[in-house]
């Protein structure tokens, strides 16, 4: 053992539940105490090397004890307490960095939202009342006609059957657009409006939709969350009547309209995020600093985190899907555990945003990840196991509207200065 | 003799007196021929049969009697009646402030014409008591006073109505006399004898005439020839020490006392003066007795005091130089000296002045109470509240709403917190949604806007603003289809009609 600090060896040893073609040989070896992110990152690459030539340098991220190193080595394990003495056990994960970024799509007006949960395409909201499907970065296949003010938000139902697209407007309705699912990659589908969803007294700020589609919920700025059908059949006795409404080429398309289910009463101000995770659960998020639960059958809040900031965003993921993500008009985004019997405390807090947190999402299918947009012009991805942000990506200039995961390595993200900007490449898993 | 006399028959009975002094003869015969008089009309009045010499002379011998003070006379002779007729009646009568036995003596020469009277208190008179010893008013509104011997009502004379009463006062000379006895329901006339003891008494002196206050003491119970005295105890202690049973007394008094069963009541006096601009806690704090504030007590002597005290407490003579040097206020008052054996103790010299001036702190010093206010210097600074208290309070800036060129004059937000309207000195009015910060309508006007305000029923989402002399109503162009088309009505202006919010 070398009693200079600079010459400092530690034994590791290098595990990973990656797949083969990233699996570096698990024998130990001697590395150098002060060796950081990027050193152990080439290690492991010139490891993975040594075994298989074609080996492209990934850059890598390390867990030692479940956390990620983010400091040089040895101020890590003095920080946790970790001994030198025996052989490290460092799995490495591929690092969450977006490696490439794709062509802005330029919009008419602000982005106000978008909803990558389909992989087939990108649903995205705008200022000028016009919702858009995108296949790709730039590629706009289809607009959405139909809202007389700014949309405020989208949502995607049911992705994998029939799909459905509704869109929230501040003009108080929302709308329902049914998309054939005849399309084939080459043709296009098509996308018609079929139901307007008249009930709210004030402009719609958010939307969801449930698992399995057959009914969403929007909330609104009159403090009110509403629940619908969605069922094209006017035979569900939901729709009032059938109206005939002439569009501009002059076919008359039927339009259902359509009445609230039930309402869910209980929130003082605006319900700006709703989230409809499972069948009967509810959560909705507001300015009036709770986040609700509500029971979806019965329509009685359930219980409510309270938090001393109004609410912008609420995503629901994580392990087992229970975990709370808000942010709002801190700069820090909380997550809670509403299983843990006392709420009112954040599980995580992540605090390197400089503004308000306009959207937050956690990924679909891992545990630890989940992003966030905040009005300083930042999308970061954030990693449970870290307290910084895995990455950062500073596409915009200007406010950040709304983000999204879209195919599962892609981060889309929209904003005030009326793009959309796909950052793909992204190895979460 | 120890009468007293109620003040309005005092002066009744020394209007008689007076009288009485000027016309003696006068009243003399009157006064023999009235009391024969009275002497039959009572012995007629009286059931009881007694023969009339025993009448006078028990009349005359019982004295004085003290029933109602003025009816001496006529009491004496009923009640020497009533007394003859019932002998088994003790003289120890019945009724208070009876003074029958002092009258044997007296009247003697009054009466001796009459007959001899008896010296034993047999033959004393008691008051005549007919109506028992109860209240006279019992009696007011009942036809009868009194029962007599047999138990038979006596029943009242007819009263006189006041005019004859007053005819008769007139012409009978004899009415100044004549007093109306309440409790016999008679009126007895004075005699002349009786009217002088009066006098005699209102001015102090015995009743009798004949009663000599210097009369040299005759000692009844001396004989020259006495070798014994009467009685040859020794002087008892008891003579010269505190009395016992007065220590008995007083501690039975005391234990009344300490139970409460004797209460001492100062008359509550009702305060002549009252004090209009006075505090009345401050008069109740004000006795007129001194409070007694101790004196300071002296100081008790120490180490330094001591005839022989430690080395340590003696000054050392550069030290006692050293006072000199210092000021007269600030110099020792007392330098201990140390003395090796008691006879080389030097008298104290101080003694005189020391124990005068504790003298003067005792008793000449002017000692006051002074009322110290236990005012807490800190309570008085007014109690600022926290910073957590007063949390939420900005912090960060988050949100700017850029595009006015001029100052902001007025803000306003909306019911549901979705937009906020600005008015500002360029003349502009703006509508800006919270969340985004997009301004989503301009307005704009000559002058500058002063003030700008949303309608406070939320349906309606029209902006009131005030731009320089002129009022506006904005239809902000909110909300659907249906909520314009009301606004619109609304606002609907006419050719010439002025539009008015229903609101």
């Amino acid at each position: 053992m070398d009693v200079d600090m600079e010459e400092r060896q530690i034994q590791a040893r290098f595990v990973t539940k990656l797949n083969p073609p990233f699996k570096a040989p698990p024998s130990a070896i001697t590395i150098p105490a002060t060796v950081t992110r990027l050193g152990l990152s080439t290690i492991v690459n010139s490891l993975i090397k040594a075994g298989d030539p074609e080996w492209e340098t990934q850059p890598f991220d390390f867990l030692i004890d479940g956390e990620l190193v983010r400091m040089s080595l040895d101020r890590f394990l003095l920080a946790k307490g970790i001994s030198a003495e025996k052989t490290l056990e460092i799995e490495y994960i591929k690092a969450v960095v977006p490696r490439k970024e794709e062509e802005p799509s330029l919009h008419d007006d602000w982005v106000s939202a978008v909803d990558g949960s389909c992989s087939r395409f990108i649903l995205t909201g705008c200022y000028d009342g016009f919702g858009r499907v995108w296949k790709g970065a730039g590629v706009c296949t289809h607009i959405l006609e139909g809202h007389t003010d700014a949309i405020t938000s989208v949502s995607v139902i049911n992705p994998l059957g029939d799909v459905t697209l509704a869109t929230a407007s501040k003009d108080r309705t929302l709308r329902l657009w049914k998309m054939d699912s005849e399309g084939v990659e080459d043709s296009p589908a098509k996308i018609r409006p079929f139901k307007i969803l008249r009930g709210h007294n004030a402009s719609v700020g958010s939307v969801a939709a449930q698992g399995s589609g057959s009914m969403i919920c929007s909330g609104s700025w009159d403090c009110r969350v509403n629940l619908w059908q969605t069922d094209e059949s006017s035979a569900e006795g939901d729709s009032v009547s059938v109206k005939k409404r002439k569009t501009k080429n002059g076919t008359e398309e039927p339009q259902l309209e359509g009445a609230p289910v039930s309402t869910l009463v209980g929130h003082t101000q605006q319900v700006s995020s709703l989230v409809w995770p499972e069948r009967d659960t509810i959560y909705s998020a507001s300015w009036d600093h709770t986040i609700r639960r509500w029971d979806a059958e019965t329509g009685k809040d359930v219980s409510s985190i309270i938090c001393g900031r109004p609410f912008n965003c609420l995503s629901v993921g994580g392990e087992g899907s229970t975990l709370v993500a808000a942010g709002g008009s801190t700069p820090i985004l909380r997550i809670w555990d509403p299983r843990k019997p006392g709420t009112s405390a954040p599980v995580y807090q992540f605090s390197s945003h400089t503004s308000w947190i306009s959207a937050c999402q956690w990924h679909s299918k891992s545990w630890f990840h989940l992003l966030s947009a905040s009005y300083d012009g930042k999308v970061m991805l954030w990693d449970l196991r870290t307290a910084w942000p895995v990455s950062v990506i500073e596409s915009h200039e200007d406010k950040v509207l709304c983000a999204d995961w879209w195919k599962e390595d892609c981060v889309i993200s929209g904003g005030r200065d009326s793009k959309l900007r796909i950052s793909s490449g992204v190895p979460v898993l | 003799m120890g009468v007293s006399i109620p003040p309005k028959e005092a002066d009744r009975l020394k209007n008689i007196v007076d009288e009485n002094g000027g016309s003696s003869d006068e009243f003399d015969s009157e006064g023999e021929a009235s009391e024969g008089s009275e002497v039959s009309e009572v012995a007629t009045e009286e059931d009881g049969g007694s023969s009339g010499d025993e009448d006078a002379s028990t009349s005359d011998g019982s004295g004085l009697v003290d029933d109602e003070d003025e009816n001496e006379g006529s009491e004496e002779g009923a009640d020497a009646n009533g007394s003859s007729s019932d002998d088994e009646k003790a003289s120890a009568s019945v009724d208070d402030g009876l003074e029958s036995g002092e009258g044997s003596g007296d009247s003697d020469s009054e009466r001796s014409e009459v007959a001899e009277e008896s010296d034993s208190s047999e033959d004393e008179v008691a008051p005549r008591n007919t109506i028992g010893d109860v209240p006279l008013e019992w009696y007011k509104d009942e036809q009868h006073i009194g029962y007599d011997i047999k138990g038979k009502k006596i029943t009242k004379k007819e009263r006189q109505d006041k005019l004859d009463s007053f005819l008769a006062s007139v012409d009978d000379s004899k009415n100044w006399r004549k007093i109306y006895d309440d409790y016999n329901d008679e009126d007895v006339e004075l005699t002349k004898a009786e009217a002088k003891m009066i006098s005699r008494l209102l001015n102090g002196k015995a009743p009798h005439a004949d009663f000599d206050p210097y009369a040299p003491y005759v000692d009844w119970f001396k004989w020259d020839d006495a070798i014994h005295p009467l009685s040859n105890a020794p002087e008892p202690k008891r003579r010269f020490i505190p009395s016992k049973w007065e220590a008995k007394k007083v501690v039975k008094y005391v234990r009344a006392i300490r139970k409460g069963l004797i209460k001492f009541e100062k008359p509550k006096e009702e305060p002549r003066f009252y004090m209009l601009w006075g505090d009345d806690s401050g008069a109740a704090d004000k006795t007129n007795h001194l409070s007694y504030i101790p004196a300071p007590k002296p100081k008790l002597p120490g180490h330094e005091e001591s005839y022989n005290p430690s080395l340590e407490y003696i000054p050392t003579q550069e030290e006692i130089n050293s006072y000199q040097l210092m000021y007269e206020e600030d110099r020792p008052k007392f330098i201990p000296k140390r003395f090796t054996s008691m006879r080389s103790i030097p008298a104290y010299e101080d003694a005189v002045k020391d124990s005068f001036e504790r003298c003067l702190d005792l008793y000449l010093c002017p000692r006051v109470r002074k009322k110290r206010i236990n005012i807490d210097p800190e309570s008085l600074k007014p109690k600022l509240p926290s910073r957590k208290d007063l949390k939420p309070y900005p912090s960060t800036c988050y949100m700017e709403y850029i595009g006015h060129k001029g100052p902001v004059v007025s803000i306003s937000t909306e019911f549901s917190g979705e937009w906020i309207a600005s008015g500002s000195t360029d003349g502009t009015v703006r509508i800006w949604e919270v969340e985004s910060g997009r301004c989503r309508k301009v307005w704009e006007f000559d002058e500058a806007v002063q003030y700008v305000a949303w309608n406070p029923m939320p349906e309606f989402p029209i902006l009131a603003i005030s731009v320089g002399q002129d009022a506006y109503l904005l239809n902000t162009g909110l909300g659907n289809e249906e909520t314009q088309r009301k606004v619109g009505e609304l606002l609907h202006v006419e050719a010439a009609k002025v539009s008015d919010d229903s609101s």
